[in-house]
């Protein structure tokens, strides 16, 4: 047994000469190490400046378990309500992310930094669709209700918004990654603006720009469900509603449907990622 | 004859493509038709836009900060607890949830449909269900993070999992390696660089949410913007949003310099 451990130790003084003579890397290790600490001390200063108390996180994990009980079974009586609101979003979703790409389509051509006219003018599009996505989209919904009242409308132009600002990025960068030299042969025949893109850019991005298209509105549907919560048409509002009224089993169901709508975006995105990895 | 084949096959293919555009925009008509969505009433509604943007909203109160300073912090410790103890919490449910080092293909299947539930239920939603549970305040805004971190990154830690290059940990357990020394030799090199990356994209993700679920009380900077839009303090609500804005910056330099130094 002493022997088997001493072997061991052996081992281990063995594998120490060994690591000493690798080469050193300690600029890496050292930043790491300097990252985990200061990243370990501000999480614990987060936690105290949050007050969170674990007894406050117990108490209310019990009334929400209570919560839970009366939440069982869901109620489906008020579909009548809860299903043609789910198919509002659906359609908030669809239309702001279509109002988005036709507008990031030919701004992103602008964006792009080798085919812009002028430099300045492709940084300022991108300053200015990062500055759009920087807001969240419920947080635009919230202005353009105080601007052009509550619905349906206000969720678009919010979903648009935000979209926009992503979507003339991706446009853009998928152009940026062209072959410089299928432009170069272009310019060189004498092509116009206009024709270097419609010849040469326009079938190569197409691809990039659909796929880009379909996840953006795949986020946009997830973030449709939500609009509603500030009034801004929707889902969300039956949430609020039911939540207000106490009514937690019809709360349940809505959330349900909400589940249902992100859950089946993610599962049909997951098909389309397998079949173009396939291809 | 195989020409003519592939003649046929494109055009079909051709007609098919016709057939998907067509109706993506009979998609796109409809739910337009429906939400009575018009690009003259927006048209119209555009000077109204412009003009409450200009005149109400800008410029900032700059006074507004001796408030808002307070929330904007909250808005920040709330998004990096609710990383740090999701991506904990994620790291013990990506083994179970893994296919290569899950114990049973049972706990597998329902760790899975956890993180999914989690995942795709909008942190807001969560809020608003966790609100009539813990009260207002920024507890419930953690929680609701903490709830969908675990979401993403259970599956996403567990598919960093899954692409670990299993001939490199059984070629230390050919050299009789422990347990402990093929997760530490083996299994977290290759892990650590997804781990990292993902935690850190979450982490974005976070920001932004965090600024959104104050809106139903999860305190924090969402909170004020939805009190001052209430209380028509349109200027004080512009510098809230600033600070949005800010912080979102902030954290996508960091997090892009922490990735060029480890990755």
């Amino acid at each position: 047994m002493s022997s088997k451990w001493q072997g061991e130790q052996a081992l281990t003084l063995k594998a120490a000469q060994l690591a000493a003579e690798r080469p050193p890397k300690p600029k890496k290790d050292r930043f790491l190490l300097w990252m985990m600490v200061f990243g370990g001390l501000f999480f614990i200063f987060s936690v105290y400046q949050l007050k969170l108390n674990l007894f406050v996180v117990f108490e209310g994990a019990l009334t929400f378990l209570q919560l839970l009980t009366e939440m069982f079974p869901p109620s489906f009586a008020q579909w009548k309500h809860v299903l043609p609101a789910a198919l509002e979003s659906l359609q908030v979703a669809i239309i702001g992310t279509a109002v988005a790409i036709l507008l990031a389509f030919p701004t992103s051509f602008l964006a792009a930094e080798n085919l812009t006219p002028h430099s300045s003018i492709s940084y300022a599009i991108k300053a200015f669709a990062s500055l759009l996505r920087a807001i969240p989209t419920l947080v635009w919904a919230l202005v353009f209700i105080v601007a052009v009242g509550m619905g349906p409308l206000p969720g678009t132009l919010a979903i648009s918004v935000h979209a926009y600002g992503m979507l003339v990025k991706m446009f853009a960068q998928s152009i940026e990654e062209m072959d410089e030299g299928v432009l170069e042969a272009m310019r060189a025949t004498g092509a116009g603006w206009l024709q270097i893109i419609l010849q040469g850019v326009l079938p190569t991005v197409f691809s990039a720009f659909l796929a880009w298209s379909i996840y953006r509105l795949e986020i946009d549907i997830g973030e449709s469900t939500i609009l509603g919560v500030v009034g801004a048409g929707g889902i969300g509002w039956e949430l609020v509603h039911a939540m207000r009224m106490y009514r937690f089993d019809e709360a349940f169901f809505v959330a349900l449907v909400i589940f249902a709508m992100v859950y089946s975006v993610e599962m049909l995105s997951n098909r389309m990622k397998l079949r173009m990895k396939n291809r | 004859m195989s020409l003519d084949q592939a003649k046929q096959m494109r055009q079909r293919k051709k007609q098919m493509n016709l057939l998907l555009a067509f109706m993506l925009v009979a998609v796109t008509v409809w739910s337009g038709w429906e939400t009575n969505f018009s690009f003259y009433t927006v048209f119209l509604g555009l000077g109204e836009i412009y003009r409450f943007i200009l005149y109400d909203f800008l410029p900032p109160d700059l006074s507004a900060l001796r408030v808002l300073i307070s929330p904007a912090l909250d808005t920040i410790y709330m998004s990096y607890v609710g990383m740090v103890v999701g991506s904990l919490l994620s790291c013990l449910l990506a083994f179970l949830a893994a296919g290569t080092t899950s114990p049973y293909p049972a706990v597998q299947a329902v760790v899975r449909g956890l993180a999914s539930v989690l995942r795709n239920i909008p942190a807001l939603i969560w809020s608003i269900v966790l609100v009539s549970a813990f009260g207002i305040g920024p507890l419930v805004g953690t929680l609701a993070l903490i709830l969908t971190a675990i979401g993403t990154l259970t599956r996403a830690y567990a598919e960093v999992l899954e692409e670990i290059d299993m001939g490199q940990i059984e070629a230390l357990k050919a050299t009789g390696a422990g347990y402990f020394q093929v997760i530490g030799q083996g299994v977290m090199p290759q892990f650590f660089p997804g781990f990292v990356a993902w935690s850190l994209y979450k982490l974005e993700l976070n920001v932004r949410a965090s600024a959104i679920v104050g809106m139903v009380g999860g305190g924090g900077l969402g909170f004020m913007i939805q009190k001052g839009l209430k209380l028509f303090q349109f200027k004080e609500v512009c510098m809230a949003i600033i600070l949005v804005i800010l912080i979102v910056f902030g954290t996508e330099w960091i997090t892009s310099k922490i990735r060029e130094r480890i990755l």
